[in-house]
């Protein structure tokens, strides 16, 4: 069966040295971007993998600026956590269009998070902040209003600056030190072609 | 079932698709991973500053290379058009508006010459033009400032310190810093005070440059480097803005900036900390006194304010924050926030402009009311004494005399030169100043038992000195010769200043980052 399956793919003979030539740029180029895209660090929960893409750059540096950083990444907050599948079922789908975006370049100048996005935030502040919902003291002042304080609208639309300021577009902190990818190019290759 | 080998050679053109398909798809790919490079280099150009700044790179027009921002707001301090009810950035002669000083600082630099500062960016020109500086128009030539009075002026400082401190070791660059007359840097300092002062240039962080303020939190048994963020936000400008001293005995021929802080920091404790030592500025011209000049004791003043109390620093206010676009960042215009209250008192204060500008003039206002009391005190104290010594007073009948009206005068500079403190602190600048009220007129009731006991039991007549001139020409003080000095002195020696400065600036390499 297996030889069967491979003999079924073997080019005649006149075509190997051009199939085998072809197949390596396939697979060099494959290996390559997956490598200088840092394909591997977008598994991780680190909130560096984020600013890969440097247009996240704002993002980051107002995260990093804020009270969120000592106790929360951005996938605690952007991706779901009902469970496993759902996570990271969330988190490709969201990465894939990202990407599409970002090698597009179709990203708007002001990013604004999408309808999904933003029920994902939003049961993600509740599930860290359900204490808050529930205490009677803070129930008493609501009364008769849960609907609308606590289910009727999105939570930042009163904690406006929480956690990113009201501050967000491509340039808007020019001077913020973001770990954005270094260059690519290795040092020795940098010394060669200045030599 | 048949292989793709049998199936091109039924059908040829299967072949070609089937390479023409792949090589599309190997190019795709190929657009794809310069794509990813290309965005991932933009990474590098969008974040990198223009130029590498060098460690005590003095030129901030380097620094503005890559923060244009910070550094066009930091030259609108060229802006000189504010005034405010008794100060603001533009240059007023003090003496002329209030002629006492003339006798307060009588054989003292500050009577011949005294305005209120402008912006950071005349930090240089200034010192040149000032008559206190004097003309030394060769390197021999005698003048009254030695080298310590450029310590707060320039960028350069720290660079030319750290120069003497490679060369020779910590203690004795600085000494060697510290020594000699005040034209002997005249080549080396000519950047207005900017980044390097506050500015650590591989992150920008807040960093301080002076020893003077190092040293004396080592003497208290602190380390400054575990300042926080928002107590650096003060300690930058407490570099400068503070009382403090030459200390002579420190290395032989060195006038080492000090700070007095060593018995703590109140206007009693410094008082204190020099009359342990004996020391004074100067001897006064009329009364002999041993006085003592309080110089700008603005961080000191702050410190014992409302406002520093509740964590407020000095950048909060005079270096508030400032939008442009959707850029925020730190307005680098260092100025009074009179003439900024949008962004600095009302960040916290929800009140009209008009009224917080009330407040402050009303603090001002009944501060002034006893500091120009205890002024006209201490001319008539140092007139009385001089009357005491011209009728043959003894130095122990004058003993205490003298102290008084070093005490007294001491309180009364210490309140006048902190400038802002009478708003940064006014319940203490008030009491400064009455404890300044009684020492002086202790001081007077002594005065005129001793001048009764030598015949003269009258009221001392006080002069006319109602203008500048009339002032100085009382305590006998050519000014027109200082005049014509300083012209030639601006005309022939700090062009060849400068231009010994640029040739050296133009030797230097600015590296460009990409």
């Amino acid at each position: 069966m297996f030889t069967k399956f491979t003999k079924f793919f073997i080019p005649p003979n006149n075509w190997k040295t051009p199939v085998i030539i072809l197949l390596g740029i396939f697979a060099g180029l494959g290996i390559y971007s997956i490598y200088v895209s840092k394909v591997w660090s977008y598994a991780s929960d680190n909130p560096k993998a984020c600013v890969n893409c440097h247009i996240m750059a704002p993002q980051y540096a107002t995260w990093y600026h804020s009270s969120h950083r000592e106790t929360a990444n951005c996938n605690d907050c952007h991706v779901p956590h009902e469970n496993f599948l759902k996570k990271y079922y969330f988190k490709g789908k969201d990465g894939l269009n990202h990407a599409k975006l970002f090698t597009l370049r179709a990203e708007r100048q002001v990013i604004f998070i999408g309808e999904e996005g933003k029920e994902v935030v939003k049961d993600n502040c509740i599930r860290c902040h359900s204490s808050l919902l529930d205490q009677s003291k803070l129930i008493s002042q609501t009364k008769g209003k849960y609907t609308i304080h606590n289910t009727d609208r999105e939570c930042w639309e009163c904690h406006r600056e929480i956690p990113h300021g009201r501050v967000n577009s491509l340039s808007s902190v020019p001077n913020a030190k973001v770990p954005v990818p270094e260059s690519p190019v290795p040092d020795w290759l940098k010394e060669l072609v200045k030599n | 079932m048949k292989s793709v080998n049998e199936y091109v050679k039924q059908k040829p053109w299967l072949g070609w698709v089937l390479f023409l398909g792949t090589m599309v798809i190997v190019f795709m790919l190929g657009l794809l991973a310069s794509s990813v490079m290309e965005r991932r280099a933009e990474a590098v150009f969008a974040y990198t500053p223009q130029v590498e700044i060098s460690d005590w790179e003095p030129r901030n027009e380097v620094w503005g290379k890559n923060f244009p921002r910070e550094f066009q707001s930091y030259y609108q301090t060229q802006d000189g058009s504010f005034k405010s009810k008794y100060n603001g950035n533009s240059m007023i002669d003090m003496l002329e508006i209030d002629p006492r000083l003339v006798i307060l600082w009588a054989g003292y630099g500050f009577s011949k010459d005294y305005n209120q500062g402008r912006g950071h960016y005349y930090a240089v020109v200034d010192v040149y033009n000032t008559l206190r500086t004097g003309a030394p128009l060769n390197k021999d030539a005698d003048e009254p400032m030695p080298s310590t009075c450029w310590t707060c002026k320039s960028p350069d400082v720290p660079r030319v310190m750290n120069n003497l401190m490679n060369e020779m070791g910590t203690d004795k660059g600085l000494a060697e810093f510290y020594k000699g007359k005040w034209s002997k840097y005249g080549e080396e300092i000519i950047n207005p005070i900017g980044c390097a002062d506050c500015h650590d240039s591989h992150n920008m962080n807040l960093r301080i440059s002076r020893p003077a303020l190092i040293e004396a939190f080592e003497r208290n048994g602190k380390d400054i480097t575990q300042a926080s963020h928002q107590e650096m936000r003060s300690l930058v400008c407490a570099q400068c803005h503070v009382e403090y001293y030459f200390d002579k005995q420190k290395f032989e021929g060195s006038n080492y900036l000090t700070f007095p802080w060593d018995n703590g920091i109140s206007c009693e404790n410094v008082e204190a900390y020099y009359d342990e030592l004996e020391f004074s500025d100067w001897i006064h011209k009329l009364s002999r006194a041993p006085m003592i000049k309080a110089q700008h004791p603005g961080y000191e003043i702050y410190l014992t304010g409302v406002h520093a109390d509740r964590g407020v620093s000095c950048a909060d206010c005079h270096m508030p924050y400032r939008s442009e676009g959707g850029v925020k960042y730190t307005d680098h215009k260092i100025q009074s926030p009179l003439n900024n209250i949008a962004n600095s008192c009302q960040v916290c204060h929800r009140e009209e402009t008009a009224k917080l500008i009330a407040n402050v003039y009303e603090r001002q206002d009944r501060i002034i009311e006893n500091r120009d009391k205890l002024e006209e005190l201490i001319v008539r104290a140092h007139i009385e004494a001089k009357l005491a010594w011209d009728k043959g007073a003894t130095e122990e009948q004058m003993k205490d005399i003298l102290m008084d009206i070093r005490h007294a005068q001491w309180r009364w500079d210490y309140a006048a030169a902190s400038h802002g403190g009478s708003f940064h602190s006014p319940v203490e600048t008030g009491r400064i100043i009455s404890t300044g009220i009684t020492i002086a007129q202790e001081g007077r009731i002594k005065l005129a038992r001793l001048l009764a006991l030598l015949g003269h039991n009258n009221e001392v007549p006080y002069p006319d000195i109602t203008t500048k001139e009339k002032a100085q020409e009382y305590i006998g003080l050519d000014i027109n010769k200082l005049k014509s000095d300083k012209q030639k002195f601006l005309e022939e020696v700090v062009p060849k200043w400068l231009d010994t400065a640029k040739k050296r600036e133009a030797s230097w390499d600015i590296k460009n980052v990409n």
